[in-house]
């Protein structure tokens, strides 16, 4: 079966069964019907790509079977107490997505004034507009077998005390795809953290996770999105971040990759107002036959905007790390300050690592640079380190997470940065990253109802 | 207080700037030989027979222009090219004389005249510089010097066709051995149409005397050029060669697609410097050449080097990506480019260094400089092989951008599959800076000159590795493609 066909299966299945989504709440009827009508273009388009590693291309990752929770059936899982995930003493707003299952806990049931919280199959009618608006850019594969997802809107001039954390699980012995989706709305002058943690509780089951976060920030708010994945080898994952930023916002992304198998993540930002900044980082240790790849599409249209990019790679084993960034500065976008880096280590003869780091300006009054390096630890630095008593693998395993270390102070909530810093070095140990303390560690199955 | 006189502001420089004409747009009178536009087996087939070729020359046209019929032109570069008809052109123009001229005396009094004109007398050249031209007036050789001196060495500089001739071995052994016909659309088109071009080759351990230079022209209305030049350079010799051009002005949009194949053995060395200064086009861009180019280096002796440097001002469209495959042992690969757009220019311009040898080293450095209403891309590939140990690249493309019209891309990528390689890329776009045409300004040098200062010093790395006789004309052609002293 070619890709074509492997994708048009969706198609045929959502077209020739009218009845497939029995009670199909307005919002994920409106979102369906119009991926329906851009899914056979976006296909095309696809098969173009050849701009990330072929099992990251949509294609390639949707192409095997999977079953569909379609009749949106409940899930085994721990809801009440387990889902702390690996960053304790985190207090915050708590989601739990089981498969494509939303469940939220007491904390979010008691969210504050300013914040409001919905499934995707009970967003109240006067937000249903302005929810169908945001969500309407993604994988249209993602909308079209949509079933479940977050909405989560900050009134104007709120400012969201704790962060709000949603977890994904996977839990099941059939392989599985999973349609998940985030949308983000805050209001002018709003500011919010959310924290996604994606975990898989049955390493050796195949899952494609694909996972859409939509955001919209208004005039002047602040939004960070946190991403940190902890899956297992059997997993794949398409995450796509889509966001669109009014005058004087802020947005923070930044993304740790620790454990998976294929994780292709797309970061589609649109600078629509003036004197917005952007902060993109994201750091990824690949290992065994991982596949990684974070692709950047960052365009200016506003004046007077500062766009950042970090992003960094440790490569072992046969893994494969990709970046592919570009920045594209509009006519109309003068004043521009883009500045994008791309480091990457590899740290083994038979990793591999592309990098396309892209610049496309159309305006005079820009300051716009790049830099990307492929290149292995410093091997003075190992010397010296050797020569005072540390072990060579000890000493890589210290340069390594020091070359790391700026991507984690990006990030701009202080408990999360420091249990980064703890799981990353963690993660070059060896030990599975998951914190000891939290129930959802991959590789514990003890979560029943 | 005294007011001081307002130096030009920079809106009238850049307006001056747009405003330059070609100064090199006259068509000679000369008779030419024209096969009726139009392409088939049969077009081929006469074209091989007018050049007198052997069997498998022709078969190997035939074979490229099957498969050329087979492929689409390719769409991925950062440019809008018009359709272009490939049955209105014609394939072949040489001039009438076919009697090649034994002296000089004896070439076309007005060939002459239009080299003349260009700035280039042959005869001047061929005492006062010591270069050895091999001029190509639409399409086939009429004039080559220094032939004499360079044969006492053993080294072979002449025609294409003549090589097909008299070194068929030769030819047959590397032609196509670097850039298949099967490579890219352009490339088929050139394997199955190519008219004529330059050879060389260099025998073992032999450092060429002089630079080698072939001045390209396109002269017929109505013709593509199709060039084919194939460099040899066997162990340990040595061979700078300069590739310069000026077209007419005309008003139909022309195409060049033209082939270059080096091949560089054990410690042998290759310099190969390009100016380009095609018709650009007028300032609505009406006209213009199109120039889709494949040029390509086989590094395949261990500790080789290879060395493009282009100065490209000229062109309405450019397609072209020198590169090198570095697959002898300590290989190495440079490409310095300075590329100039003004008015509706298009260029997509970059390299591909393939690192397949170990220890091979590649420089990139690549100068775009955008004015007018133009678009200006770097698109280039590092590539290094799973086997290719201690690879060492290191690249640098800067953009400037001159008006806030023009656009200023950069497209880099870096596929790195050994551990041990080091590649480094950085980028930067900016414009020239208020505080440093102010800082000219108070030290008495007028606007429009300190624009010229800022983009000869921005350009000034890649110009110093062009060959001395060479750096003269980049600089005026940069000059020229800017004027009004350049925005």
């Amino acid at each position: 079966m070619n890709a074509i066909e492997a994708l048009g299966q969706y198609l045929v299945l959502v077209q020739s069964n009218p009845g497939l989504f029995r009670d199909d709440p307005p919002l994920l009827a409106r979102l369906r019907q119009e991926a329906l009508g851009r899914l056979p273009g976006e296909i095309e388009s696809y098969r173009a790509d050849k701009t990330i590693p072929a099992e990251c291309r949509p294609d390639t990752m949707y192409a095997p079977d999977y079953g569909i929770n379609l009749q949106h059936l409940e899930m085994t899982a721990d809801v009440a107490s387990a889902f702390r995930c690996g960053v304790p003493n985190l207090n915050c707003y708590l989601a739990v997505v089981v498969g494509d299952v939303v469940h939220f806990t007491d904390s979010m049931l008691k969210a504050p004034e300013g914040l409001e919280v919905y499934s995707l199959r009970n967003v109240p009618e006067k937000y249903l507009d302005m929810a169908a608006y945001i969500g309407r850019r993604g994988d249209s594969l993602n909308a079209l077998l949509l079933s479940d997802g977050i909405y989560i809107r900050v009134a104007e001039g709120y400012e969201i005390d704790k962060p709000i954390q949603i977890v994904n699980i996977f839990n099941g012995s059939t392989p599985m795809l999973t349609p998940r989706r985030v949308i983000v709305d805050a209001r002018p002058m709003s500011a919010v953290k959310v924290l996604l943690c994606d975990h898989s509780q049955s390493p050796d089951t195949p899952h494609l996770a694909s996972q859409v976060v939509n955001v919209n920030a208004a005039e002047g708010a602040h939004v960070e999105i946190y991403d940190i994945e902890e899956a297992a080898p059997a997993t794949r994952r398409r995450w796509q971040l889509i966001a669109e930023q009014a005058s004087n916002s802020e947005l923070t992304v930044s993304s740790a990759y620790l454990h998976g198998g294929v994780s292709a993540n797309e970061y589609i930002i649109d600078v629509n107002g003036d004197g917005c900044t952007t902060n993109l980082s994201g750091l990824a240790i690949c290992t065994g036959q991982q596949v990684v790849s974070n692709k950047v599409t960052l365009r200016h249209h506003g004046q007077h905007c500062t766009s950042r990019q970090l992003f960094k790679n440790a490569v072992f084993d046969q893994a494969h790390g990709a970046f592919g960034g570009r920045v594209i500065v509009e006519e109309e976008a003068c004043h521009t300050d883009a500045a994008q880096t791309n480091r990457n280590i590899l740290a083994s003869p038979d990793a591999r690592m592309d990098a396309s780091p892209q610049l496309e300006i159309y305006c005079d009054e820009v300051k716009a640079s790049h830099g990307a390096t492929t290149g292995q630890l410093d091997e003075r630095a190992l010397f010296y380190m050797q020569s005072r008593g540390i072990p060579r693998d000890e000493a890589r395993r210290m340069l390594t997470q020091a070359f790391m270390t700026d991507v984690i102070d990006n990030i701009g909530y202080e408990v999360l940065r420091q249990r980064l810093h703890v799981l990353v070095e963690k993660r070059l140990n060896g030990d599975a990253a998951s914190c000891s303390t939290c129930a959802t560690a991959c590789h514990s199955n003890t979560t029943e109802q | 207080m005294n007011q001081t006189p307002q130096p030009p502001c920079e809106a009238d420089v850049l307006s001056q700037a747009t405003s330059g004409e070609y100064k090199y747009g006259f068509t000679s009178d000369i008779d030419t030989d024209i096969i009726p536009a139009g392409l088939s087996e049969d077009v081929i087939r006469l074209i091989s027979k007018k050049k007198g070729e052997p069997e498998w020359l022709l078969d190997f046209r035939l074979q490229a222009y099957r498969y050329w019929l087979t492929l689409e032109p390719p769409t991925w570069a950062h440019l809008k090219i018009p359709a272009i008809d490939y049955q209105a052109i014609s394939y072949y123009a040489a001039p009438k004389d076919s009697e090649r001229p034994k002296s000089l005396d004896e070439v076309d009094p007005a060939l002459i005249d239009t080299f003349n004109r260009l700035g280039i007398p042959l005869e001047e050249q061929k005492q006062l510089s010591g270069m050895a031209v091999d001029a190509v007036m639409d399409s086939v050789s009429v004039r080559t010097t220094h032939r004499e001196r360079l044969a006492e060495m053993g080294i072979i500089f002449c025609s294409f066709s003549e090589a097909v001739r008299e070194y068929p071995d030769l030819v047959r052994k590397y032609l196509g051995k670097v850039v298949s016909y099967r490579d890219n659309f352009y490339a088929a088109l050139n394997s199955a149409v190519f008219s004529d071009g330059s050879f060389v080759y260099i025998p073992k351990g032999v450092r060429c005397p002089m630079e080698l230079s072939t001045y390209f022209r396109i002269n017929a209305s109505g013709t593509g050029q199709f060039e084919r030049t194939l460099i040899v350079a066997d162990d340990d010799a040595y061979v700078s060669y300069l590739e310069g051009c000026t077209a007419p002005m005309r008003d139909e949009n022309q195409l060049h697609a033209a082939i270059v194949e080096i091949i560089v053995e054990d410690r042998a060395e290759v310099k190969y410097s390009t100016v380009q200064n095609w018709y650009a086009g007028d300032a609505e861009g009406r006209g213009g050449v199109y120039n889709f180019v494949t040029k390509r280096g086989l590094c395949r002796g261990d500790y080789s080097k290879l060395s493009w440097t282009q100065v490209e001002t000229g062109s309405a469209i450019t397609w072209k990506y020198p590169s090198c495959i570095l697959a002898g042992e300590g290989a190495v690969g440079e490409f310095y480019s300075v590329a100039v757009t003004n008015k509706m220019q298009q260029a997509d311009t970059g390299t591909k260094m393939i690192h397949i040898g170990s220890n091979t080293r590649s420089t990139i450095v690549s100068k775009g400089i955008s004015a007018g209403h133009s678009q200006n891309s770097y698109r280039g590939l590092v590539k290094v092989a799973p086997q290719a140990e201690g690879v060492r690249n290191y690249t640098q493309c800067d953009s400037l951008l001159l008006s806030p019209t023009c656009g200023a891309h950069t497209f880099p990528v870096i596929e790195v599959a050994n551990s041990s390689a080091v590649v480094e890329h950085e980028a930067t776009t900016s414009k020239i800076s208020e505080d440093q045409i102010f800082y000219c300004n108070q030290r008495g040098i007028p606007t429009e000159e300190a624009v010229g200062l800022i983009v000869n010093g921005y350009a000034k790395e890649v110009m110093n590795k062009l060959p001395m006789e060479f750096a003269v004309e980049a600089q005026k052609l940069l000059e020229i493609t800017l004027e009004g002293s350049v925005g």
